[in-house]
């Protein structure tokens, strides 16, 4: 990817580790993230820590991802995991700013963005969101190498917490830096600032139809 | 010799498995050429990383996105098809068997919306239109799986005597809110007037169009480039992540209804599901993509 920036990343992560990337970065993640596609299973992390329970997996210095997944149980109670692909993480928008410093995240990510209130969580704690291909799901699935955990069995299989190791999971684009810097807060407001603009050419394209 | 519920059953089990599979070839194409009329670098790769993606999933025979979404149908019964099948029930089975069946398996995501309760089945699915065409000898079946990223940003809002002006802020405001979150480049589908149901049915057959065919209607055709160019103005890019293609076309329908006029708007992921297939008297299932 030439003239673009490329991080190997290897978890878990330090605060210096993802300060260093920048956004518009691309990311290749290595090790154990991990991950789920349930709003109850976000609430139920809250709870657990509201009650000072132990969650099934300590996700410091570590990724969580919005990842739907199809899993598999084995025999011996171990899982497979078929295919993984990214969820909207703005329906996550009210939870992530209390979840990211209270776990401790360096990375989270999925598709679609968070808001304002992340990306301020992001700056202070020392994390970045990461953006995944939406339909990505035969590229993303290849850097699958195991499932490591599966916490929260009672859940349907797309909401569980599930630990997987992966190797160079990406291409992944840095869309949240740690300095509070964000693709979606910008495209945002620069569509403020252009709706006006844009809105007068349609008009003047329609009186020259 | 008729179109019977085997056929029918046949048809709904493969059109839903081949949307899953394969991005359409008028799709990929469209991704293609917005890739070489990119100007952002990293746009460039989230579309070559598109078209990677669809071409994995069609070598591999798997899926392209885990959201298997929910069974859409479209049902077009030529006035001159010869019939001798139940299409509710056939299609019911059809899906039935599919999800018994599919490989790779497909997530449950038909929700029960009163308690939230997940699964495959439940009233009302999967979730099929008919229409009837004058003169055709056939039945033509459009399957589009409708998952959550794309499906949760339509709208629909009702206007009285609205200007053309008021009727294209709209528009454009719709795919401002939506953002970056329907996985684009998108394809935008709109109905114009009629009722609040029949609008929002012009809405969505729109999404089913083949990207680069021109609309007929002169007018519609002058707003569908006007506001491709504007929304791809927005910014947004693919993934949202920054760059010149939000849309790969907007598509436009209209009805004459009375002074209040509806307007809707929804979109389909740069997957784009959409499989069609003919079935013939003569017990042909032709795949028309």
């Amino acid at each position: 990817m030439s003239g673009m920036v490329e991080h190997d990343l290897k978890l878990p992560l330090s605060d210096a580790d993802v300060r260093a990337l920048k956004v518009g970065d691309i990311v290749y993640v290595s090790g154990e993230i991990h991950s789920t596609a349930g709003i109850p299973t976000h609430k139920r992390m809250l709870e657990c820590l509201a009650r000072g329970e132990a969650l099934p997996f300590d996700l410091k210095g570590g990724a969580l991802f919005h990842l739907g997944s199809y899993n598999i149980e084995d025999a011996d109670g171990g899982l497979k995991i078929l295919y993984i692909n990214p969820t909207t993480s703005t329906r996550f928008n009210d939870l992530m700013p209390q979840l990211i410093p209270a776990l401790g995240l360096r990375l989270t990510g999925g598709k679609g963005g968070l808001d304002a209130r992340s990306a301020q969580a992001m700056k202070d704690a020392g994390c970045v969101y990461l953006s995944f291909l939406g339909g990505g799901a035969p590229i993303l699935t290849d850097a699958i190498k195991r499932v490591t955990g599966i916490g929260w069995r009672d859940m349907i299989s797309h909401y569980r917490l599930v630990r997987i190791e992966v190797e160079r999971l990406g291409p992944l684009t840095v869309a949240i830096d740690a300095h509070g810097n964000s693709v979606y807060d910008d495209t945002i407001k620069a569509i403020q600032d252009k709706r006006a603009s844009i809105l007068a050419e349609l008009r003047a394209d329609r009186e020259r139809a | 010799m008729p179109i019977t519920d085997a056929m029918v059953r046949q048809a709904a089990e493969d059109l839903y498995s081949w949307a899953l599979r394969k991005v359409p070839d008028d799709t990929k194409a469209a991704l293609a050429r917005a890739m070489e009329k990119e100007t952002k670098e990293a746009a460039r790769q989230t579309l070559l990383l598109q078209l990677r993606s669809a071409e994995l999933a069609e070598k591999r025979d798997t899926f392209v996105c885990s959201d298997s979404g929910v069974p859409v149908y479209f049902v077009k019964i030529g006035s001159a098809a010869p019939l001798q099948c139940d299409f509710p029930a056939a299609i019911r089975q059809g899906y039935e068997h599919l999800v018994e069946t599919i490989d790779p398996p497909i997530l449950k995501h038909v929700t029960n919306p009163l308690t939230l309760e997940r699964g495959y089945h439940g009233k009302d699915m999967p979730i099929v239109s008919y229409d009837f065409e004058s003169g055709l000898d056939y039945v033509e079946m459009t399957c589009s799986p409708k998952a959550l990223g794309s499906g949760r940003w339509a709208a629909l809002q009702l206007f009285t005597f609205p200007t053309l002006e008021e009727i294209e802020t709209y528009i454009l405001d719709v795919a401002i809110t939506a953002g970056a979150q329907h996985c684009p480049p998108v394809v935008m589908g709109v109905g114009i007037g009629g009722t609040f149901d029949h609008c929002a049915s012009l809405a969505k057959k729109q999404t089913l169009r083949p990207l680069g065919t021109v609309n007929t209607d002169a007018t519609l055709a002058a707003m569908e480039e006007r506001l491709t160019r504007a929304v791809n103005k927005l910014g947004v890019g693919p993934m949202g992540t920054g760059g010149d293609t939000t849309v790969l076309g907007v598509h436009i329908d209209y009805a004459s209804g009375h002074g209040f006029t509806p307007v809707a708007v929804c979109f389909n992921c740069w997957i784009n599901r959409r499989t069609r297939a003919r079935l013939y008297g003569d017990g042909r299932i032709e795949r028309m993509e």
